[in-house]
Formats: structure tokens, sequence, C-alpha cells
């Protein structure tokens, strides 16, 4: 049984990636090639759909802080929407908080993008 | 202090698919010795990173190694140590700022910031080639 999906969505030139269950050193991956897909595809204003994660280790945060420059020397940026309590309390630890949006639901994640261009 | 004997001790070879049970059993043994839900979860957090620093950097994702949990609790805490052969691990004892990582285009190091973080003590120490992680966490006084 799988423990962790991750399914994308291209909208308006931005990126949706949804992640849900448990992100860790074992799956890491999957959420990296995502990633790779749209800065590949110079989609670079990407929202993480965090409402069905329900864990999150550093393997997980490193991808979203390793490609983070070069997604902001590009003009775009990642955005997080829809964290639960738990897991927000871990993005918080590392310091995320202060780095990077945290948006209550994918909408006003994708409107801040449209309303910045 | 914490009994000579752990209450709980587990084997298991380090392959990544194993990390989500850890954090299982970790987050079971916190809950039992009366860590708060958030703080149960914090310590699992804290324990999976210390374990997937073991495979990949002592073992360099070999997944045919072993390593050790233990686990002792007290009226005050519950330590956990973990037992490993391989490399030994450098645990780097400067903040780490995350902006630096950040600009250096880095994936790894948060971990480290994580365990320091969540946790109240943390010492590596390797004795005849076997490397100890302990860590330490307090109960909260009320």
């Amino acid at each position: 049984m799988k423990e962790f999906y991750v399914r994308l969505k291209i909208e308006d030139k931005m990126g949706v990636i949804y992640l849900k269950g448990h992100l860790d050193a074992h799956n890491v991956g999957r959420f990296e090639r995502e990633i790779l897909k749209l800065i590949g595809s110079n989609i670079v204003k990407i929202v993480l759909n965090c409402k069905e994660l329900t864990y999150i280790s550093s393997a997980g945060m490193g991808i979203i802080m390793g490609y983070l420059d070069e997604i902001r020397e590009k003009q775009g940026d990642i955005k997080l929407c829809s964290v639960n309590k738990r897991v927000y309390e871990i993005f918080d630890l590392v310091g995320f908080t202060e780095i990077y949006d945290f948006l209550e639901d994918e909408r006003i994640a994708l409107n801040k993008f449209k309303n910045v261009s | 202090m914490f009994p000579k004997k752990p209450q709980l001790s587990i084997n298991i070879p380090s392959k990544t698919d194993l990390l989500k049970m850890i954090v299982g059993i970790t987050k079971h043994v916190a809950t039992l010795n009366h860590f708060s839900n958030s703080d149960s979860q914090k310590i699992a957090l804290a324990v999976d990173e210390g374990v997937t620093n073991v495979m990949k950097h002592s073992y360099k994702c070999k997944k045919n190694e072993n390593i050790k949990l233990e686990y002792f609790s007290n009226t005050h805490g519950l330590k956990i140590k973990i037992v490993f052969r391989g490399i030994p691990p450098v645990f780097d004892t400067k903040n780490v700022d995350i902006n630096k990582l950040i600009k250096g285009k880095r994936k790894g190091g948060l971990g480290v910031k994580l365990i320091k973080n969540i946790m109240d003590s943390v010492n590596y120490k390797t004795i005849d080639d076997i490397n100890y992680c302990e860590m330490i966490k307090w109960k909260k006084k009320k």
C-alpha cells in the first residue's frame, strides 16, 4: 500500500502539487520529480497543496528549500496552502513560516500569484 | 536517572521503507509516557531524522546494515538511543542558517536543525567502532 501520493495540476501557467499522506526520505523522490517537471517546463509559480499531507520530514522540506533559489531567480515562487496545524508546527520549527507564504487555500494562493504578475 | 536497561529495544535493517514504522512506534512510546500528541509527533520526527541520517551518511544507503533503537523512560522524560556502525556522524553544533542553505541550493541540513530544536539534549559518541546517538526529551513542568 502506498503511503504517499503526489499529483500535479497546471492552471494558467501555474503549477499545483497535491501532497497526500506521509512524506519522508523513502518517498521524497516522487515529490522531487514533480517539482523538476514544473521547473523543466518553465513553470515556476508553484503552489503546494498540503490539505491531505499528514507528515513531512526534512527530506520533503529539503526539496521545497533546495529549488527555491532557482525558482525565485526565474521570478517564480513556492507558496503553501491548506497546511494542517500539526504539519504547520513542523514547518515553523525550521523557520519556513518566515520564508514562504502559507495561505488558507489553493484559490487564495493562485490569486496571489495572479495579482503579482 | 533513566533505567540502565531499555524498556523497549528494536533492531531494524537500514531500509527507508521502515521509517514510517519507526515514527509510529516512537510516537506511541512518547504518548504512553504522557507526552502530548504534538510533542509525541515531534519526538517521532527527531528519531526519524536521526535514523535517516544513519541510513544516508553512516551506511551510505546500504540496505543490509543494522540499526538498534532503545527507549528508556522515567517520570521526567524519555531517552532514545540509536546504536549503529558505519561512518561516525558529524553532528554540527553550530546553528543552521536556513537562508544560507537556500542560497547554496542545499537540500540537506534541516534534519540536524529539527533534532536540535525538538530535543532537549543530543549527544553522539563512538566506542569501539559502534556509534551512539542519544536524544533526551524532558516533560514540561506543569
